[in-house]
């Protein structure tokens, strides 16, 4: 097990921050608190899910954050404007897939447009962030969308609980979890992944459909996006045109916590895993212990370094 | 070259190693002034950790370095550039965004005041490119990246003797030059040579090192093996020395029987060569020659699918064929492989069975089973019938030498052999062992009814290893040669005429 090998010191990691925690807050490791953590880490997670194939390409995708909220605006919108005081599992469906068709729409454009023109991701996906932002901000005026009390259905995707114990976002976060595993790791789509990620020409000259795996990544980050927004609207009862605001930040930054090489080619879905729940250990524990929060962001911004310096040197 | 007198760089004794590897077992070696002294080896018999050392980038871990007399030690680049001592890599280190001149002077602009002067700078790079003698470079305010591969190997040198240089070191500065910008640059180093600079040259071409240098050292595992006058020694000799066996035969050509036409092209154009016209037969090699920037690897790119092909058509087996990506040349039987191995060919971060598999997921790769039997066995299989050399299969890529990389290139298509394979350079860069392997190996694919096109800029191995030779012009092809009835003169000529009258 290569792959566990390489993440012994992220979970020495995830071991001491817990440790220092329980230190600072008694209660820390009860169930409960720790139920609590892997439910605040859900979104973040899916996120970095797709976040974790785009880097690997050697790409980025800024826009994650902004298709969060476009997606939940969208989502709720339908919902609201098809089934009025009503609860009907068909126009849910409809509602779902218009949120998911609309990261897909913007998920294929990143696709085409990185693979079949010179322009860089990153100015491309600051222009659909903008965009996706914008979009969301057209509904209702920008202003929030409550749910209605009788969604039952939509509420519970963020807030049910699977047999009364799991968190629906944690059950749905560790399904994508494997399902993006399997695909990585044990499919062709996988190899010419990493195959793209270390050398695009080469790839290229081996017949691997370069343009369509691209397209693939960028489809499969932004379904991600997607997914996450649906979790996220729910929790917060209501669609925020303004929510999301420096989440693709934060799901990058689980990415490279857990050793994905900015550069592509090189990292792992277990890392992202672990990467995504140091930063959620930092910021539950951070926020429980009481620490100002101008110094969560200064802890963080730290770790986040230290732990990305750490990987370079033993990659050298 | 008197060897009485004292010598302008002395090394004595210097060995080096890494972890417990010897790169460099105890090895001596004096430079002269005014003189051209050749290191000659294969791949990973230290050449480049010796220059390396005496560059600057490594410290050895025993032995002197003595330049006139002196007892130097060079910690780092900055002391070996101090004592004029000047290395030139084997892999461009220019800025293509720069001018000439801004390159030549990087890190050393001439400034007033904090503002660059940029009027002086151009007047000193002109100035310094007359001096060398550098007349192909004509405009120092030139992008490096609109120059030929060539000019900027010139500039490369210039920026060396940018500041005076009493030893200047080459590492393989030919491995992209074709044969009329090698004879510029040797022009250049004899004209250093008189001006009394000690020039040490690192090169894997035999004939360029008898034309050029005075004097022969070859290393090979670490070791020096020998050093000779390059007029006392004879080729074979030092071959012998390199590999430490006999090569009986330098270039094995493969026998000629030709079979149908395998690929017949007919007034092919894409954006970079026009009109092309010929055919190959199974069991034939046809060999492409020209400068760099002819038209060769540009015509292997559409054929294969990566440039536009704008008209003409392509026909395979008597079918006429559209080839627009990678994907369907190779379901057409044909394959290319590329010019730069770690640019194009090679994904150099993961391990040789990645690569090696990497054509052939389908094989072991079903749904979301991976069929480990059979990749190891496809790996197995390549290896040992390449003779490639490795530590295993997981070993990174990167770690690989030049040969080695090569073998795996050509040989992971050997799976289900191509019909037509395209072979782009394959013997740049690599050591006369796995030089004469991949010959071998070529001659074993035509046996087997192979059509091959092999481009190459070395005059020798085209008109020796192929039956037939087009030659390539300003991105046309002037004309096809049966090997055996034209002489490397002729060729030479075809691929240089007009250039005067094109150039200015």
């Amino acid at each position: 097990m290569k792959i566990v090998k390489q993440m012994v010191p992220l979970l020495a990691a995830i071991v001491i921050l817990l440790l220092l925690f329980r230190i600072w807050v008694p209660t820390f490791l009860s169930p409960e608190n720790m139920l609590d953590l892997t439910q605040q880490i859900s979104v973040n997670t899916i996120l970095a899910l797709g976040m974790t194939l785009v880097i690997l390409i050697g790409g980025i995708d800024l826009s994650v954050g902004a298709m969060v909220a476009l997606v939940g605006t969208t989502t709720v919108f339908c919902l609201t404007s098809l089934s009025g005081e009503t609860q009907n599992l068909f126009l849910i469906f409809v509602s779902l897939l218009a949120g998911l068709g609309a990261a897909a729409l913007f998920g294929m454009f990143h696709g085409v447009a990185a693979s079949k023109t010179a322009m860089p991701p990153f100015i491309i996906t600051l222009a659909s962030m903008l965009v996706a932002r914008g979009c969301a901000l057209r509904f209702n005026g920008g202003l929030p969308m409550p749910i209605g009390e009788h969604q039952t259905f939509f509420l519970a995707i963020g807030n049910g609980r699977l047999f009364d114990v799991i968190p629906l976002p944690v059950a749905i976060m560790l399904t994508l979890f494997l399902l993006m595993s399997l695909l990585l790791h044990r499919t062709r789509f996988g190899q010419h992944v990493y195959a793209l990620g270390g050398n695009r020409e080469a790839a290229l000259y081996t017949g691997i459909p370069v343009v369509r795996v691209e397209i693939l990544v960028y489809l499969l980050c932004s379904l991600m996006a997607g997914v996450a927004g649906m979790i996220h609207t729910s929790q917060l009862y209501s669609a925020e045109p303004g929510s999301g605001e420096m989440f693709e930040l934060t799901a990058i930054a689980a990415v490279v916590v857990g050793g994905t090489s900015f550069t592509g080619g090189r990292g792992t879905m277990f890392g992202t895993l672990i990467g995504a729940v140091i930063i959620g250990i930092l910021d539950k524990g951070l926020n429980q212990a009481g620490i100002h929060y101008s110094l969560q962001y200064i802890v963080k911004g730290a770790v986040i370094l230290f732990a990305v310096y750490l990987d370079v040197r033993r990659n050298r | 070259m008197p060897a009485t007198i004292s010598p302008l760089l002395r090394l004595h004794g210097i060995t080096k190693r890494f972890g417990n590897v010897t790169a460099l077992d105890d090895i001596s070696l004096d430079l002269q002034a005014g003189e051209i002294h050749t290191l000659l080896g294969e791949n990973g018999a230290g050449k480049s950790t010796l220059i390396k050392i005496l560059g600057g980038i490594y410290q050895p871990d025993q032995g002197q370095i003595w330049l006139e007399q002196q007892q130097v030690s060079l910690r780092s680049v900055a002391d070996a550039a101090r004592l004029k001592i000047r290395l030139i890599h084997q892999e461009l280190s220019l800025a293509p965004n720069l001018s000439v001149a801004e390159n030549i002077f990087l890190g050393c602009e001439p400034v007033c005041f904090g503002f660059l002067q940029r009027r002086q700078m151009n007047q000193k790079a002109a100035a310094l490119i007359t001096q060398l003698g550098l007349s192909e470079i004509a405009d120092v305010t030139a992008t490096v990246s609109d120059l030929s591969t060539a000019q900027q190997q010139l500039v490369e040198i210039a920026r060396a003797l940018s500041q005076e240089a009493r030893v200047l070191i080459l590492d393989e500065p030919t491995s992209s030059l074709s044969d009329v910008e090698v004879d510029a640059l040797f022009n250049t180093l004899r004209r250093l040579r008189s001006q009394g600079v000690g020039i040490i040259y690192i090169s894997h071409r035999m004939e360029e090192i008898t034309r050029l240098s005075d004097r022969i050292t070859v290393l090979r595992d670490g070791k020096s093996v020998g050093t000779a006058n390059t007029n006392e020694v004879d080729t074979a000799t030092l071959v012998q020395w390199m590999v430490g066996r006999d090569i009986q035969e330098h270039f094995p050509r493969p026998p000629y029987r030709p079979g149908e036409v395998a690929l017949k092209v007919c007034q092919l154009s894409s954006p970079y060569v026009h009109d092309i016209s010929f055919e190959v037969r199974y069991g034939e090699v046809l060999g492409l020659s020209g400068l760099v920037g002819a038209g060769r690897t540009e015509l292997a790119r559409a054929l294969f699918g990566i440039d536009r092909v704008q008209s003409g058509t392509v026909m395979i087996d008597g079918q006429p064929t559209q080839i627009r990506n990678p994907r369907e040349a190779l379901n057409q039987g044909l394959v290319l492989v590329p010019e730069d191995r770690k640019q194009q060919g090679l994904v150099l971060d993961q391990s040789v069975a990645f690569n090696i598999t990497l054509p052939w997921l389908k094989d072991w790769i079903r749904g979301c089973v991976f069929y480990y039997q059979i990749k190891n066995a496809i790996v197995e299989r390549t290896v040992k019938r390449f003779g490639v050399r490795l530590a295993g299969s997981e070993q990174p890529m990167r770690d690989l030498s030049g040969g080695n990389q090569q073998k795996v290139l050509v040989g992971r298509w050997m799976e289900k052999p191509p019909k037509i394979l395209i072979l782009d350079e394959p013997t740049r860069g690599i050591d006369v062992g796995a030089r004469e392997d991949m010959y071998r190996i070529i001659g074993d694919l035509v046996k087997q009814g192979m059509a091959l096109i092999l481009i190459t800029s070395d005059l020798d191995e085209v008109l020796n290893i192929s039956h037939k030779v087009g030659t390539f012009r300003a991105g046309r092809l002037t004309g096809i040669y049966e090997t055996q009835k034209v002489s490397a003169e002729q060729i030479m000529q075809q691929l240089t005429k007009g250039e005067e009258s094109e150039n200015r």
